[in-house]
């Protein structure tokens, strides 16, 4: 079972890693949703006890362990809050420049970059 | 200063006392009774946990050493406050700027002197550390006072890195000797440390932090540039901080250090050639500053020597010499900035005849000249009695190369002084404030009252050189009217320097010369070469790594790896992946995670977004009911109302895009069609290597997850997990909170169009 569990998350953060590297923001964010599953797969298949579920503890018989269930549910709703803030930035994104592509907007935020690192350059002697 | 005052008539704020300035005095005069107090009563030790995981302690000491470098901090720091409080004021008018910049002065100035003073007690290694530490980014800040100055924001910098990164030496050397002798604490290391590598190593490490901090040759090119300074800082970071808390650290762990030859021969053979350096470089300068900045390198290097002479007199002799240099080279800077103040010109070939116009400027100036030239009845007298007393112990070398030091001291310092204050004079002096005349005068009669009554410093270097040599010392510092050894050193000094001072020639020629070799050659030269490099490497890779979104992943995710790879190098595999047993439920377990790989597949390959939405809610829903197979119901119900709204926010923001990705990833150079997926692989496949050894090591102890059980039913939950998330862990929930408000803000204000409301 914990090989498994190791590949299924393995498998997760290859395909999450691939869509990171795509052009498109759409995937990049789908990319993050998968390696975000990936860690709660993983917190999940690190409990240290198989039993019942930790319900009712005064009951006896062997619980699963409730620890990295707990840390689950943190990674989960924290998860959910920065993908819906990344697809709002995608969002905003299409609205402002009319596209979703990475290539097309590389050119758009960066006016007289060259200009600042010649100032600053000046600094040491 | 009375000019200054009159082009701002009816300024009610420029009338008004620096208070800031002036409590910085009272608290250093505090300090000072106080640490003169714990002296005259025999100090005493103060020892409190601090990591004890780690061994480390709060340690203080106040012994003799602690006690002479607290005074002189808070002694020269009574002084040099109450002068800071007029001539601060000063330069701020002078340079048209507002009053109010003083309060980014003074609490670098009184941090500066409670971090020396923690110095001089500290006697745990790393505490020691932390203070060296400190001192050096007080100095940062102080230097780079007037920040809209280049040289000033340049010459800061170049102080904190030359005395910052050989510091690490210092700790370096502190973990050496823990390993070996497992204590961080200065006296257990003194009993227990014996001759060896590691001593010497150590030794070596600690001495290069403490050189340089004390500015010595080769480090010492700091300290002229330090001259960027405000006057008050320059007198300080001189006289009583900073620099001294370079050899302040050789005397703390010189015990140890006397372990091993090769350090005393490198503090030696450094602290002659500083000597030399400094005292030839001194004899050419024209700026007043420059003059006395390398006049203190060269001060020091006396102090390092005798450092390098092991012996009872050595070590006395150098805590009676950090004391009388303190007291000159304060007066002497003081000195230099009223004078500066006074005419508006800070060169040699621009001042003179200065002698008439302020004679008491002149005297006061004379006699810490004197001090430093070792002439009678001043304390130098005595602090170079006692340092030719020591070099005569330790052969003829020592004894000429020590006759030629002094004679080359007197030379610079009575050039400096005769330039100064005598001659035509060459631009007339203003009114000088009292405020700023009166530390000179009082730090002369300091002086002088050494001259004639040494006893009571006599008695700290005691002290202090006991510290140091870790036996008792005694020192006995007098006037003897005959023809002893140290008398004709003292003697043949004086004609040497009073040579150099006539034969102007050549001994401008010669300091020309060495100036030029060193611009050439020095150390500077490659300091500047190694910043600019570096500028230059870390440019490049910003530049890189900032280009596009892909290199800002790759600079987190392969150093990522990189670490894991090492972790994995450095641990043995074997046994350490297993398979796992499966049982009841896992049966129904492994399908579900096929169909999640399946979806991720999917989400991974098509070009449909409407594919990767509903791929992605696939391995969403089915994660889901992974967990609720796994004995975890609060997961599972979270993770299905999770992935329906993250589904329905997908397609809410789909609806604003296009339906298809673009097919073909356009502009691709040949070969780099499978980057992208070689990339995934080789990420995936250490994502298995690392999670597999994780997931194969269970700790079954001690696990608190039997604690937490048993103590849900007293926080009233039979949920533990609802318990651990509300109850036990209840700060971390509100964080989580705090995010998903901060998100939700984020969200809002994006949607909105960057407004909120």
């Amino acid at each position: 079972m914990t090989l498994a569990t190791a590949a299924a998350a393995a498998l997760l953060f290859g395909a999450g890693s691939y869509l990171l590297l795509q052009r498109s923001l759409v995937r990049v964010v789908a990319g993050i949703a998968l390696i975000s599953q990936c860690a709660i797969v993983t917190i999940i298949g690190s409990s240290l006890s198989q039993g019942r579920a930790p319900l009712d503890p005064a009951e006896g018989g062997p619980l699963s362990d409730p620890l990295p269930q707990a840390l689950a549910l943190t990674a989960l709703v924290i998860g959910m809050g920065t993908l819906a803030l990344l697809l709002a930035l995608v969002h905003r994104v299409v609205v402002a420049h009319g596209t979703a592509e990475r290539d097309e907007l590389r050119d758009v935020d960066r006016p007289g970059r060259d200009e600042v690192v010649r100032q600053e350059g000046d600094e040491t002697e | 200063m009375e000019g200054a005052e009159a082009e701002r008539p009816g300024s009610s704020r420029s009338r008004r006392p620096d208070w800031p300035g002036w409590s910085c005095c009272a608290a250093a005069a505090a300090g000072f009774a106080v640490c003169l107090v714990g002296w005259l009563r025999g100090g005493g030790t103060l020892s409190l946990p601090w990591v004890p995981s780690l061994d480390l302690r709060l340690s203080f000491a106040f012994d003799g050493l602690a006690a002479l470098y607290s005074l002189l901090a808070t002694g020269v720091g009574v002084l040099v406050f109450a002068y800071g409080t007029r001539y601060l004021r000063q330069h701020l008018v002078e340079d048209g700027r507002p009053l109010s910049e003083g309060r980014r002065f003074w609490p670098w100035m009184g941090l500066f002197a409670v971090a020396m003073v923690g110095l001089a007690t500290a006697t745990d290694l790393v505490l020691v550390f932390v203070f060296f530490d400190l001192t050096a980014v007080c100095s940062y800040f102080l230097i780079g006072f007037d920040r809209e100055r280049r040289e000033a924001r340049t010459a800061a910098l170049t102080a904190l890195l030359v005395t910052i990164v050989p510091a690490v030496a210092l700790l370096v050397g502190a973990v050496l000797l823990y390993s070996a002798y497992g204590t961080f604490a200065i006296p257990e290391l003194v009993a227990r440390v014996g001759p060896g590598t590691t001593t010497t190593v150590a030794g070596l490490l600690i001495a290069v932090a403490a050189l340089a901090k004390s500015a010595q040759v080769p480090l010492h090119f700091w300290l002229p540039r330090a001259m960027q300074a405000p006057t008050p800082v320059s007198a300080y970071l001189h006289s009583a901080a900073m620099v001294a808390a370079g050899v302040l650290v050789l005397g703390r762990v010189h015990p140890l250090l006397a372990r091993s030859e090769l350090v005393l021969v490198v503090l030696l053979v450094v602290g002659l050639t500083s000597i030399a350096v400094g005292g030839v470089l001194a004899l050419g300068r024209d700026e007043l500053k420059q003059v006395l900045a390398y006049s203190t390198i060269s001060q020091y290097g006396y102090v390092v020597t005798l450092y390098g002479m092991v012996g009872a007199a050595a070590a006395g002799a150098a805590a009676f010499y950090v004391v009388v240099h303190a007291v000159a080279k304060s007066a002497l800077f003081l000195s230099a900035g009223a004078v500066t103040t006074a005419t508006g010109e800070d060169r040699l070939s621009r001042l003179g005849g200065l002698g008439r116009r302020t004679p008491v400027l002149a005297a006061a100036t004379g006699v810490a000249a004197a001090t430093l030239a070792g002439l009678p009845l001043t304390g130098g007298f005595f602090s170079d009695e006692l340092f030719f007393g020591a070099a005569k112990e330790h052969g003829p070398v020592l004894t000429v190369a020590s006759v030629l030091a002094a004679g080359l001291t007197f030379a610079y310092i009575g050039r400096y002084w005769t330039r100064l204050f005598l001659g035509p004079l060459s631009t007339a002096p203003g009114a000088l404030s009292r405020v700023l005349l009166v530390p000179v005068v009082v730090l002369a009669l300091v002086a002088v009252v050494i001259g004639i009554v040494p006893s009571p410093i006599t008695a700290l270097a005691q002290d202090a050189g006991a510290v140091s040599h870790a036996a008792p010392v005694t020192l006995s510092p007098a006037y003897h009217l005959d023809l002893r050894g140290t008398n004709v050193m003292a003697l043949a000094a004086w004609a040497l320097g009073g040579l150099l001072l006539a034969a102007a020639g050549l001994r401008d020629r010669a300091s020309r010369l060495v100036a030029t070799a060193g611009d050439r050659l020095g150390p500077r030269r490659a300091y500047t070469a190694t910043v600019i490099g570096l500028r230059r490497v870390s440019d490049r890779l910003h530049d890189w790594e900032t280009r596009d979104l892909r290199s800002s992943i790759a600079a987190v995710l392969v150093p990522a790896g990189a670490l894991a790879v090492g972790a994995f190098a450095v641990t043995p595999v074997t046994q350490a992946f297993a398979v796992g047993p499966i049982a009841g439920t896992d049966w129904l377990v492994l399908p579900l995670l096929v169909l999640v790989g399946v979806a991720t597949l999917v989400a991974a390959r098509t070009r449909e977004r409407l594919g990767i939405v509903l791929a992605l809610a696939a391995v969403g829903f089915g994660l889901a009911a992974v967990y609720a197979l796994r004995a975890a119901p609060d997961v599972a119900l979270v993770a299905v109302l999770v992935e329906t709204m993250l589904s329905l926010v997908f397609l809410a923001a789909l609806a604003r895009l296009p339906g298809t990705e673009p097919h073909r990833e356009h502009g691709r150079r040949r070969g780099q069609r499978w980057r992208d997926p070689l990339v995934a692989a080789v990420s995936g496949l250490g994502a298995f290597v690392v999670i597999w050894g994780y997931l194969s090591e269970p700790r079954e102890t001690p696990s608190v997850a039997a604690e937490q059980a048993r103590l849900a039913p007293a926080a009233h939950g039979q949920d533990v997990v609802t318990v651990i998330v509300a109850d036990f862990r209840g700060l971390d929930t509100m964080g989580e909170i705090t995010v998903l408000l901060i998100a939700a803000v984020g969200v809002a204000t994006l949607l909105r169009r960057g407004r909120l409301w």
